[in-house]
């Protein structure tokens, strides 16, 4: 299996990736980021969810290190997959390694995890290659667009970030504890918005109910 | 706006924490599964944490009056995602009736 491969395999989902860059691209611009620092912060950053969630808090003016708390927390799943890739890069320089580690993302993990265990090292980096293209070249075209329209509340266009985020939850809810954990967490966390300042419920909330889930539900659910 | 790329910087290297530690140590050893189960339900807290707030809390208080659009769209963008609907699909739906409510209201 080369890096060709990876290219291939990742090019059903190029497209998607590139509209969700244009979405983010798009929406950063019209929150008020200007150009560079929407393409800088997607190719320093290059995690979605968490430059989606990161947008409006900067928007609303929320504590530098509230977003970059918020972000960590946002970011933890990288743990997993980086522990799971890992094995496969045993013999890479580790200078390459380094650089490698920044592109770890959910759609390349999904794709070298889908075509063998433990992942191919050549398909996972054709991967990455492919979504971090689309993503960074669709937040390029989402710049451009953002800036050509005024008033986005008009078009419900502030409402696609808690959408991205309602939409990322109920895609992942498949046991009746994950629906616990989510109910939980969204409970928690508005009682929370009422009385702390900032958006320290995001993380309170967050941290507390995962880590409650797993002290109480049984081990082998980590799968 | 030198703020903004202040927190750029602290995103990226927050970011850059979750990814490399575990990658650069090459891990032999599995996770505990205790950790594994922890960062699995993590995004699965921390994502309601974070929407339902935004659609429910107005200015320091609780908005559940069906006359809020936002809710509208929650519950429209939630249904169609948890029913296999493409996630572009299903936020482009939702902020289509929010756009709808709010030209009505």
């Amino acid at each position: 299996m080369t890096f060709r491969d990876g290219v291939v395999a990742s090019l059903a989902l190029v497209p998607s990736v590139f509209v969700y860059g244009t979405v983010f691209g798009g929406l950063a611009v019209q929150a008020g980021l200007t150009a560079a620092q929407t393409l800088g912060m997607s190719v320093l950053v290059f995690a979605g969810a968490s430059q989606f969630v990161a947008v409006p808090m900067l928007a609303a003016g929320a504590p530098a290190l509230a977003i970059v708390i918020t972000t960590y927390v946002v970011n933890m799943r990288h743990y997993l997959m980086a522990a799971t890739l890992a094995p496969s890069f045993r013999g890479f320089p580790r200078r390459w390694l380094a650089l490698i580690a920044h592109v770890i993302n959910d759609e390349s993990f999904a794709v070298a995890v889908a075509r063998s265990r433990p992942p191919d090292p050549w398909v996972y980096l054709g991967s990455a290659a492919a979504i971090s293209g689309s993503f960074v070249g669709g937040v390029g075209v989402g710049v451009v667009l953002g800036g050509l329209v005024e008033r986005p509340e008009r078009y419900g266009l502030d409402f696609a970030f808690p959408a991205v985020f309602l939409a990322l939850v109920a895609m992942q809810l498949r046991r009746r504890s994950d629906w616990l954990v989510a109910v939980g967490a969204a409970v928690l966390a508005t009682a929370l918005a009422l009385v702390l300042p900032g958006n320290w419920h995001i993380v309170v909330a967050g941290l507390v109910v995962s880590a409650l889930g797993a002290l109480v539900l049984p081990a082998e659910e980590s799968a | 706006m030198s703020r903004v790329w202040l927190v750029i910087g602290g995103m990226a290297m927050a970011t850059y924490l979750t990814r490399a530690p575990m990658f650069l140590a090459l891990a032999r050893r599995p996770l505990p599964p205790r950790v594994r189960l922890w960062l699995r339900l993590v995004p699965l807290a921390v994502l309601p944490a974070l929407a339902v707030p935004l659609v429910l809390v107005r200015d320091g208080r609780l908005a559940l009056g069906w006359a809020n659009p936002s809710l509208w769209g929650a519950i429209v963008v939630f249904v169609l995602a948890a029913r296999g609907v493409n996630l572009l699909a299903s936020v482009a739906v939702a902020v289509g009736v929010v756009a709808l409510l709010r030209a009505l209201g």
